[in-house]
C-alpha cells in the first residue's frame, strides 16, 4: 500500500515537472530574458499572421520572449484577470467593454509608458484614440479598425436607371423604393439591408446617443432616432414576416450565397471585410462602395461615419507589464500594423498607414480608407455599461422593427432602463 | 490485547487509504459543486461584478427579478417548453416504443436506428437543423411547399421558432424510447392473455395495463424532461446566434438569460439570485409532481 501511494505521488510530481519544463527561457544572447504570456482573440488568418509576427518579434531581440496564445474566449480572460493571474498582454475584438473592464479597475493605463518612450499616438486616427480613451486615461492601443460603408449593385443600380449612388438619405430612399421587389408575397430583391445596428447610420444625422456635459444617455436623440426610423422603415414597408424569411433565407454570409453577391440585396450596409470576400466569392459582381449617405438637413454630416477597432492592453496585476509594452508597442508600430491588418482584412488606424502600397491590392480599401480618415469619424462613446445599452437598444429596436412598440416609447424604454446605471457607474 | 489493536490499525488504514482514494471525487465535489452552490446563495445578496469586491445589497436581487421584464419573457418561454415540449417528446417517445416493441423482422436494426440521433452532440445537431428548417432550401419546407402546405420561416419567424426547437427535440428521443422499450418488455405476458380471456381489446389492453405498468418510467421521463427544459441552452444559444434570444426575444431561455446577466453584462448577483429562484420553482415543480404521482402511478410491488 505503501509503495502504491509513493508511486501515486511520484506520477504527480513528474506530471507537474513535466508541465513547467518546457519554457524556452533561455535568450539568444545568454542573458536573462524576460518571458511574457500574449492572449489574443483572433483566430483563422488573424491567428496565423499573429504567430508569425510573434516569431519576428522574439528573433528580432533577446530582452523579451513572447508566448502567444490563440485564445477566443472573453470569459477565460476575465476569470483569469480576476483569479489574479492574468497573461501579460491580450487583446479584444472591439472597444464595447474596454470602458467597463478600465472603470473596475481591471485593465492597466498606458499613459505613463506612453509618455517615457515619446511613443507616437498623434499617428492614430482620432477616432480610434477616442475609442481606447476612457476618462482620460488610454487604455489599449488599437491595431485594426473596421468602418461600414453602402456597397451598392452596379448592374442594378443602372438597370433601375441610376448611375452613381445616392449620396443623401433622401436619395437613398428613393433607390431604395425603386430597387426592392416583391413576387406572389415574397420579396424578390431588397432595395436596401439597412442592418441590425442602427447606430452605424447616426453619424449621417449628426445623432449622439450620450451628452458628457449632462452625464445623460440619449437613445431618444433626434438623431439616433432618425438612424431608428430609417432602418425600422424597410421592415415596416415589407412587414416582418416578409424580412424574416427573407434572412433565414439568405446563404451564408462568406460564401458565393451571400445576399448582396447574388443581387438578393441591391444595397447594404457592411464593412470592410466584405470587400475582400466578395472579390474571392463573387468576382464578376459589378459593385461599389460608397460613404453612407448623410440627411439633407444636416449637410455636415457629409462623409461622417462610424468606425470601431479591436485593441491590445495590459491586463491589472500582470507581472511583466514593462515587457509587454515592449512587445504591444512594437506590434502596433506601422509596419507590423500593416502586415497584419492585411492578413485580417481589416483597415490600419494609423494616419501613416492610410496609403501604404501593401493595401493596393485589397478590393475597395482605397474607398474604405479615403472615407475612414475623414474628420468626421466618430466610435461610439466609452461608457461602462455600453454593453447593456447596446443589448437594450438592440432589443427595443426589433420590437419597433416588428411594429410591436412605438419608436418614441421604445428608446424611452432604453433611457428609463440605462439612465440608473450612468448614476451608479459613474460618480 | 495486541491482536485487537493490529485489527484496530488495519482497520483505521484502510479507512484512511480508502478516503485517499476516494479523495479526487470528494474534492471535485466540495470545491466545484457543494461550495459553489452555497457561494452563489451568498452572491445572490450581493452585487457582484467579478472584478470589486461583492456589496451587500440584501433582498434587491429578488425584488429586481420580479420587475424585470426579461425575467417574465424567460420565465413563459422555459414554461412554454417544459409544458408543450416534454409532453409531445413523451408521447412520441412512448410511441415509437410501441412500434419498436412489435414482432417483425429486423426489429433490432429499427431499434438502432431510431436511438441513433441521440448519440450526436446537441452543438451538431443543432447545425443540422439549421439546413433542414432553412426556409428557402431546407429540406422540410421544400417537402412541405411540394405537397402544397405552407411553409413556415421556422427559426427566423417568433411564432414558429419554439415549435421548432420541438420539433429538433424529437429528433432525439431515441433515449426516451429505448427506457420504455425495456419497461414494455417488462410487463408480464400472463396479464395480456388474462385481458385477453375477459374480452378485452388492444385500446383496452393498452389503457389498463400499458399505460399503468408504465407509469413509473413516465414519472421519471417527466421529472427528467422538466429539469432537462428548465435548462434548456444549447439549441437556443446556437440557433438564436445572439445571446438575446434571437427574433422578438422568443428563444430567450431561461438559462440563456442567466449565462447573459453572469457573463456578458457581468451582474453575478443577480444572475444567482435568477439561479435560485429557478431551483425554487424547479423544486415546487417536481414536487407537486411527485405528490400527484400517488394517484396515477403503480408499482408493481404492491
Amino acid at each position: 500500500m505503501k509503495r502504491l501511494l509513493a508511486l501515486m505521488t511520484t506520477v504527480c510530481l513528474v506530471a507537474v515537472a513535466g508541465l513547467s519544463g518546457c519554457s524556452p527561457s533561455e535568450g539568444t544572447g545568454g542573458g536573462k530574458r524576460t518571458e511574457i504570456d500574449f492572449w489574443y482573440t483572433w483566430m483563422g488568418d488573424g491567428s496565423t499572421s499573429m504567430k508569425k509576427l510573434i516569431d519576428e518579434f522574439n528573433r528580432s531581440q533577446d530582452e523579451v520572449y513572447v508566448n502567444g496564445l490563440a485564445q477566443g474566449d472573453l470569459r477565460k480572460q476575465m476569470t483569469a484577470i480576476v483569479g489574479g493571474n492574468p497573461p501579460d498582454l491580450a487583446s479584444l475584438p472591439d472597444e464595447i467593454n474596454l470602458a467597463s473592464w478600465a472603470d473596475k479597475g481591471a485593465m492597466m493605463p498606458l499613459d505613463a509608458y506612453i509618455k517615457k518612450d515619446g511613443y507616437d499616438m498623434e499617428d492614430y486616427l482620432p477616432a480610434a484614440r477616442d475609442a481606447v480613451t476612457y476618462e482620460g486615461k488610454t487604455y489599449g492601443l488599437p491595431l485594426g479598425m473596421n468602418t461600414w460603408m453602402l456597397y451598392y449593385n452596379k448592374d442594378l443600380l443602372k438597370k433601375a436607371g441610376f448611375d452613381r449612388p445616392p449620396e443623401t438619405i433622401q436619395e437613398l430612399k428613393k433607390y431604395e423604393a425603386k430597387l426592392s421587389e416583391e413576387k406572389n408575397g415574397r420579396i424578390t430583391r431588397l432595395g436596401l439591408w439597412p442592418g441590425q445596428i442602427p447606430h452605424v447610420w447616426m453619424q449621417s444625422f449628426e445623432g449622439r446617443l450620450w451628452d458628457p456635459e449632462a452625464k445623460k444617455v440619449t437613445p431618444l436623440d433626434p438623431g439616433f432616432k432618425s438612424a431608428v426610423e430609417l432602418t425600422s422603415s424597410v421592415w415596416q414597408k415589407h412587414g416582418p414576416e416578409k424580412i424574416d424569411r427573407l434572412l433565414a433565407g439568405n446563404g451564408n454570409y462568406g460564401s458565393p450565397q451571400n445576399p448582396f453577391a447574388t443581387g438578393k440585396y441591391a444595397m447594404t450596409l457592411d464593412g470592410e471585410w466584405l470587400a475582400p470576400i466578395l472579390g474571392k466569392n463573387a468576382p464578376k459582381l459589378n459593385y461599389d462602395v460608397a460613404p453612407l449617405p448623410y440627411d439633407e438637413n444636416h449637410p455636415e454630416a457629409k462623409n461622417a461615419g462610424y468606425i470601431n477597432v479591436n485593441l491590445l492592453y495590459i491586463p491589472k496585476k500582470a507581472d511583466e507589464p514593462e515587457a509587454a509594452w515592449k512587445f504591444m508597442s512594437w506590434l502596433a508600430k506601422k509596419e507590423q500594423m500593416v502586415k497584419f491588418d492585411k492578413a485580417l482584412g481589416n483597415l490600419p488606424p494609423r494616419k501613416s498607414a492610410m496609403d501604404d502600397p501593401a493595401f493596393k491590392d485589397v478590393p475597395k480599401f482605397d474607398r474604405f480608407l479615403k472615407y475612414a480618415n475623414s474628420e468626421k469619424m466618430e466610435p461610439l462613446p466609452s461608457l461602462p455599461f455600453m454593453e447593456k445599452y447596446m443589448q437594450e437598444i438592440h432589443k427595443q429596436n426589433d420590437q419597433i422593427n416588428r411594429g410591436k412598440v412605438p419608436v418614441e416609447k421604445g428608446l424611452k424604454d432604453v433611457e428609463t432602463k440605462i439612465q440608473p446605471l450612468v448614476e451608479k457607474t459613474m460618480k | 490485547m495486541a491482536q485487537k489493536s493490529l485489527a484496530m490499525r488495519r482497520k483505521r488504514r484502510d479507512f484512511w487509504m480508502g478516503l485517499a482514494f476516494a479523495f479526487p471525487f470528494i474534492a471535485g465535489f466540495l470545491f466545484l459543486t457543494v461550495i459553489p452552490f452555497f457561494q452563489s446563495l451568498y452572491f445572490s445578496f450581493t452585487e457582484y461584478d467579478i472584478f470589486t469586491e461583492a456589496k451587500w445589497v440584501g433582498l434587491d436581487n429578488y425584488t429586481r427579478i420580479f420587475q424585470d421584464e426579461n425575467f417574465y419573457k424567460a420565465l413563459s418561454n422555459t414554461f412554454f417548453m417544459a409544458f408543450i415540449a416534454v409532453p409531445v417528446s413523451i408521447t412520441v417517445s412512448l410511441l415509437i416504443a410501441l412500434l419498436l416493441n412489435m414482432k417483425v423482422k429486423g426489429i433490432a436494426f429499427y431499434r438502432t436506428v431510431y436511438y441513433l440521433p441521440t448519440v450526436i452532440p446537441g452543438v451538431a445537431s443543432s447545425l443540422l437543423w439549421l439546413w433542414i428548417l432553412n426556409p428557402e432550401m431546407g429540406i422540410l419546407n421544400t417537402a412541405l411547399r411540394a405537397v402544397g402546405l405552407p411553409d413556415p420561416a421556422w427559426l427566423s419567424d417568433p411564432a414558429f421558432t419554439k415549435p421548432s426547437l420541438i420539433i429538433m427535440g424529437l429528433f432525439g428521443t431515441g433515449g426516451g424510447a429505448l427506457i420504455y422499450l425495456a419497461a414494455l418488455q417488462g410487463i408480464p405476458r400472463e396479464f395480456y392473455e388474462a385481458a385477453s380471456i375477459d374480452g378485452a381489446n388492444a385500446w383496452h389492453k393498452f389503457k389498463c395495463i400499458v399505460l399503468p405498468a408504465l407509469s413509473p418510467v413516465t414519472l421519471f421521463q417527466l421529472i427528467m424532461g422538466l429539469i432537462g427544459a428548465f435548462q434548456i441552452f444549447t439549441e437556443a444559444f446556437i440557433l438564436s446566434q445572439d445571446n438575446l434570444g434571437g427574433p422578438d426575444q422568443s428563444m430567450l431561455f431561461y438559462a440563456v438569460y442567466l449565462y447573459n446577466e453572469a457573463f456578458v453584462n457581468l451582474n453575478m448577483g443577480y444572475a444567482s439570485a435568477l439561479a435560485w429562484v429557478l431551483f425554487v420553482i424547479v423544486m415546487l415543480i417536481t414536487l407537486v409532481i411527485f405528490k400527484s404521482s400517488l394517484r396515477w402511478v403503480y408499482y408493481g410491488g404492491e
